[in-house]
């Protein structure tokens, strides 16, 4: 048995998954990751930095990091991309203005060589806004038809009213479990 | 006499129970259906599957060239399956084996990404084109500087845009209902005066020069960008400012406000008063107990000992106390 197996079996007898959440500042992922974790999301500040929290789901160890957005924070988000095994790629359904910004840091996010192989979710976050862009309108703006070279799906949702995010974080954690814990 | 037959008696019950246990378990063994999940059945059906693969990658050059895209998408979809059907088996394929056919899906990976390449050239998501910068109509142009693909969409997507676009030297209102729980978005905009009363979602704020900005409650955050030479008053839960300079915002934020790349930033306490705004302050559910108008974080000054450069609370004396001579008239 070689030394990459027994890190596999170590791996799997954990049921541990590393998940990424990023996307453009404003775009409400610490909201969606205080509200997946139960915590009040009426006092949350921009990120200045990263939050990190674990948390436990359908018997699986979740490390959800969530990166802060600004301009100046991107430069950084590459020092989070080792071994992660799937990316929430957050967007502000409202906020038509910069979904071409979207577009492209999320395209040039998917040429990383060390994403390859990371589910993608994308949640079209704030879709309870009234003017809020449909989820067809969004995969359309971020061209996610031509994603060959990760799994994905778009989920719209509300980090607010809680909307949705389960299903959309189940959908992930099923397809990474079918990748990495193919054992049971 | 009676221990040793006891004790023979003991151990002939427990080899009986033995055999029964045993029987039972090659029994239990034989029941499960295990005959699909041996060597011979798996190199079997891996064949079918895979020369089902190559068949389909065959096809390739003889198909019609629009028919090719979801003719790959079937062929990787295959491949996925065919992936996974050999890593779900590990349990009872030999290490080797394993090796042995994960190679070959592969090949047949490669083989695929191969034919694509030849037969489909790939349209790639470009990025090629770059902002030209010109000076200082740049800002003007800069939403709609976009390349070929992204232009059109711009403008589909500009129809829902709710607010007030390049405009100059006016005075503008919007009210209650219409703003309710709305993006609003001002942007473009010389020297005008705006009035914002009303409970709005969020207000993104681009590319403002020397104009007023008189704003409710705003549930979310009011988001800045390029404005230069404006005063806006704004009561929100995060305020975030970029690339803006020589601005006064008198604020009420409820969590945090930030800049970046700004200067010359300048803070006092909420100020505006007009008849709805505490019924306006109630809808928004903002907490008028909390405000942290003087605690700004600058995403360019990271250390905490030492107060960012970029933005300072303004001095009494230059406050504007009241706004409501400026609800009606331009900025000077």
């Amino acid at each position: 048995m070689g030394f990459l197996t027994i890190l596999k079996k170590l791996r799997q007898k954990e049921k541990e998954m590393r998940i990424l959440m990023l996307g453009l500042d404003n775009a409400g992922k610490t909201t969606i990751l205080k509200r997946f974790n139960g915590e009040p999301i009426d006092t949350i500040s921009p990120t200045l930095g990263f939050n990190i929290k674990t948390l436990e789901h359908r018997g699986y160890k979740l490390n959800i990091w969530d990166v802060g957005g600004q301009k100046s924070l991107r430069s950084y988000w590459k020092n989070y991309f080792e071994s992660t095994d799937g990316v929430v790629w957050v967007v502000d359904s409202a906020d038509a203005r910069r979904l071409w910004d979207c577009a492209r840091e999320l395209h040039s996010l998917l040429r990383e060589e060390r994403l390859a192989g990371a589910t993608l979710l994308v949640l079209a976050n704030k879709s309870d806004l009234p003017g809020a862009l449909t989820s067809q309108e969004i995969r359309e703006a971020l061209d996610l038809d031509s994603i060959k070279t990760h799994h994905w799906r778009i989920v719209r949702c509300s980090a607010v009213t809680g909307e949705n995010l389960l299903e959309g974080m189940d959908w992930m954690l099923d397809d990474i479990a079918s990748r990495i814990f193919t054992l049971d | 006499m009676s221990d040793r037959n006891s004790v023979l008696e003991r151990l002939s019950r427990r080899d009986a129970q033995r055999l029964e246990k045993l029987q039972k378990a090659h029994k239990a063994r034989e029941e499960v259906d295990a005959s699909n999940e041996n060597e011979d059945f798996f190199s079997g059906s891996f064949k079918i599957k895979s020369e089902y693969v190559e068949d389909l990658l065959m096809q390739v050059p003889t198909l019609e060239l629009h028919t090719l895209p979801s003719h790959f998408d079937n062929i990787k979809r295959e491949i996925n399956e065919l992936q996974k059907y050999v890593v779900t088996s590990s349990f009872f394929l030999k290490e080797f084996n394993m090796r042995k056919y994960l190679g070959m899906v592969q090949n047949l990976q490669s083989k695929c990404y191969e034919l694509e390449e030849r037969y489909v050239p790939r349209k790639k998501f470009g990025f090629s084109k770059k902002k030209i910068p010109k000076s200082h109509t740049q800002k003007q142009g800069s939403l709609d500087d976009h390349d070929g693909a992204g232009k059109n969409d711009s403008n589909k997507w500009d129809e829902k845009l709710f607010g007030f676009d390049s405009q100059e030297n006016k005075v503008l209102l919007l009210e209650n209902d219409e703003l309710y729980q709305r993006d609003v978005a001002l942007r473009n905009l010389k020297n005008c005066t705006i009035g914002l009363k009303g409970v709005m979602g969020t207000l993104h704020l681009t590319n403002l020069e020397n104009c007023i900005v008189l704003s409710g409650p705003v549930t979310s955050s009011v988001f800045m960008e390029k404005c230069t030479n404006c005063k806006v008053v704004a009561a929100c839960q995060q305020l975030r400012m970029h690339t803006s300079t020589n601005c006064d915002i008198y604020l009420h934020v409820t969590s945090k406000g930030i800049v970046e790349d700004c200067s010359e930033i300048c803070t006092a306490p909420y100020n505006l008063y007009y008849d709805d705004l505490e019924k306006h302050f109630n809808m928004s559910a903002l907490d008028r107990g909390s405000n942290n108008w003087d605690n700004l974080d600058d995403f360019n000054w990271l250390a905490p000992d030492i107060p960012s450069p970029n933005w300072s609370i303004l001095d009494d004396s230059q406050r504007i106390a009241s706004w409501d001579e400026y609800w009606s008239k331009t900025p000077s």
